[in-house]
């Protein structure tokens, strides 16, 4: 592991837990495994994901001390309750060796900003007050965790050989569309590695990982929010973490809450993808192309859940953008994809399209005015918000008779085109 | 008679005399002043604009966002050039006033006296102007961006809304601190306001209902949005 870009901030304090919780990680004293699971208001789905995950360590660790996590953001639903209460309740169907001891569970509110970060961060806590060697953090939204996750993201980290587990899934086409136009091509691009889902939510560490996340002073930030999978991700690779991905089957979460905000959350992910290359700047410029991470796990085919789309809307929304915010993005995209955009505005919607290599400069020249400051960083990123959504419709009738596998493809495509027109980042970067 | 005539026109060409010649040598020094102040702002503005290039002020001003904010409100001078220029006015009007006082003349000191008071209102007052524009600017860019996000096909009159509400509010308080109608703008102002948002909420009450209580509908008992997918 090579040492830390001077300019990044560190800070060599854990986070301080409630006093009871000290006094019971006194009480475990050392642990090998720390499952950590970020709740908030989740009771009708925790209740499986913790039992996919006792019943996994029971299955696949049983001689190892382990210790289940959960940090939640002060539910109202009794997602807590439904953590304590969880249980193996017919261990004869799954295990064939018994665990040598109890599995010890917390359930505990963290403190700071609201948000996934801050609870990973009460999670790494831990988990370093206890020494473990392994960690592996989930959603507790999943529908489709099995006992098998635990291995396969514990296992390669146990194993000595890798510090980092990134999940690769089955999704539906539509699912993910942040990772597919925009953070997996770019994370790709820059550090060289083809991490497929950089921001899964479902990740498997070392301890040594956990403590080096913990020194790191970026808990005020949109880190503490849905910045935090992609931090992580790019943390481990710049600073020469081992890096591995497993074969996880299908993600499939609850529905989606109604109340997201897409703008937000885009703003989190991107503007922390873009803090993050200000951060290491010295580990991407010199990146020039990508090879394929080690990946675990068997590959089978899953069914998936049909997703609806509402391509109209989706369109409408584009245009509204185009429309109204058509001048601000001028400020900072080239007169060609101007062009480009408003080509794409008159055409008939079942030809609708925002090719690649204007997408790339789109994003692109989107760092750069971020880094360069060319406008407030808020307004920039969730002024991106139309243009995304027009990314994504262009992506909905393009691969729609498209498989799985031709949807790969294609996004394998889309990612060379990113690497490939790196040197324009690099331009607008300075 | 007429040599009483002769005298009093003679007294009077007399003192005329000795007013000139007791004037001309303040006006000459008032003049003199002048010339060396604009001298002197000229060299201040030329010598500052090298000392802060030199520094690097523009590189750090661009670092904190302070073009933008000034893009923003018409003004593309870089920063060291436009801090240089503001220095060399203030030095240049300071000279103005010392040459004026120079003339020794009553009324001319009364009316100075009575503007140098008044010249910081003036100043407040253009701050507050200048500053709402710049608030104006930005709060009108980020509820058009909210309303284009949400979807409302009325975007850029929201954002039109907000612009204008901010700076008939910055003007208000400019032309409070100025003294120029105190209450009347104030309660024209408030009666304006006032007005315009219960007119507003009548019409989005009569003629909105249906998407607010869609909204609320959404937000309380979790309704489905039309598009199903994770976009993370």
């Amino acid at each position: 592991m090579s040492d830390p870009p001077p300019q990044e901030r560190t800070s060599a304090e854990r986070p301080s837990l409630d006093e009871a919780v000290e006094e019971r990680i006194a009480e475990i004293g050392d642990a090998d495994i720390v499952l950590g699971v970020p709740s908030y208001n989740n009771a009708s789905t925790i209740g499986h994901v913790v039992r996919a995950l006792l019943a996994g360590l029971a299955k696949y660790f049983p001689d190892q001390r382990a210790v289940l996590v959960n940090s939640d953001g002060g539910s109202s639903d009794g997602t807590r309750d439904v953590v304590l209460a969880s249980n193996i309740d017919d261990r004869e169907s799954i295990l064939i060796t018994h665990p040598s001891g109890p599995i010890a569970s917390f359930s505990l509110p963290y403190h700071g900003i609201p948000g996934k970060g801050s609870a990973f961060r009460t999670i790494f806590a831990i988990a370093k007050a206890l020494h473990a060697k392994g960690c592996a953090v989930v959603d507790s939204d999943l529908r489709s965790i099995t006992p098998e996750w635990v291995e396969l993201l514990l296992k390669p980290v146990l194993s000595g050989r890798f510090d980092y587990v990134a999940p690769l899934y089955r999704r539906h086409k539509y699912d993910g569309t942040i990772t597919n136009s925009i953070v997996y091509p770019m994370t790709r691009a820059l550090f060289g590695k083809r991490i497929r889902q950089p921001i899964g939510g479902d990740f498997g560490f070392s301890g040594d990982l956990a403590a080096f996340y913990l020194s790191k002073d970026v808990w005020e930030s949109d880190v503490a929010r849905y910045g935090i999978d992609i931090w992580m991700t790019i943390t481990a690779v710049a600073n020469g973490f081992r890096v591995c991905q497993s074969y996880l089957g299908a993600k499939i979460h609850d529905p989606k809450d109604p109340g997201a905000d897409l703008s937000a959350m885009l703003h989190q992910v991107i503007g922390s993808t873009i803090e993050l290359m200000g951060t290491y700047p010295q580990v991407w410029s010199k990146v020039h192309a990508s090879e394929p991470i080690p990946t675990f796990g068997f590959p089978y085919a899953v069914g998936l859940e049909p997703v609806a789309v509402n391509l109209e809307r989706m369109l409408d929304r584009f245009q509204l953008g185009l429309q109204e915010l058509g001048s601000l993005w001028a400020t900072y995209l080239p007169e060609t994809v101007m062009e480009a955009l408003e080509e794409a505005r008159s055409a008939p919607a079942e030809r609708f399209t925002i090719p690649d290599p204007v997408w790339v400069e789109i994003v692109y020249r989107l760092a750069g005015a971020y880094h360069q400051r060319t406008m407030n960083r808020e307004h920039l990123l969730k002024s991106f918000t139309p243009l995304y959504i027009g990314k994504t419709a262009s992506f909905v009738i393009e691969a729609a008779e498209m498989d799985a596998d031709e949807v790969e493809r294609r996004l394998e495509s889309l990612c060379e085109t990113y690497e490939t027109m790196k040197p324009s980042l690099l331009a607008n970067w300075e | 008679m007429a040599e009483f005539i002769g005298n009093a026109f003679a007294d009077a060409y007399r003192r005329f005399l000795d007013g000139v010649v007791r004037f001309v040598p303040n006006l000459l020094t008032a003049i003199l002043i002048l010339i060396i102040g604009l001298i002197v702002a000229g060299v201040v503005r030329l010598v500052l604009a090298r000392i802060l290039r030199w520094m690097r002020v523009d590189r750090l001003a661009a670092r904190v966002g302070a073009p933008d904010m000034l893009r923003k409100g018409g003004v593309t001078e870089p920063i060291s050039s436009l801090a240089a220029r503001i220095v060399a006015w203030i030095t240049g009007i300071g000279f103005a006033i010392l040459s004026l006082y120079a003339l020794d003349v009553p009324t001319v000191e009364h009316l100075l006296e009575r503007f140098l008071l008044y010249l910081p209102n003036l100043f407040v007052a253009s701050l507050i102007l200048y500053f709402g524009y710049l608030i104006g600017q930005f709060a009108a860019r980020a509820a058009l961006i909210a309303a284009v996000n949400a979807g409302s096909r009325v975007s850029g009159l929201i954002a039109r809304f907000v612009k204008a509400t901010v700076l008939v509010l910055a003007l208000s308080m400019a032309l409070e601190q100025l003294g120029i109608g105190n209450q009347t703008v104030i309660i024209a102002f408030a009666i304006l306001l006032g007005g315009f948002v219960l007119a507003l909420a009548i019409a989005f009450g009569l003629g909105g209902k249906e998407i607010a209580r869609d909204y609320l509908r959404k937000r309380i008992r979790g309704g489905k949005d039309d598009d199903d997918f994770h976009h993370v």
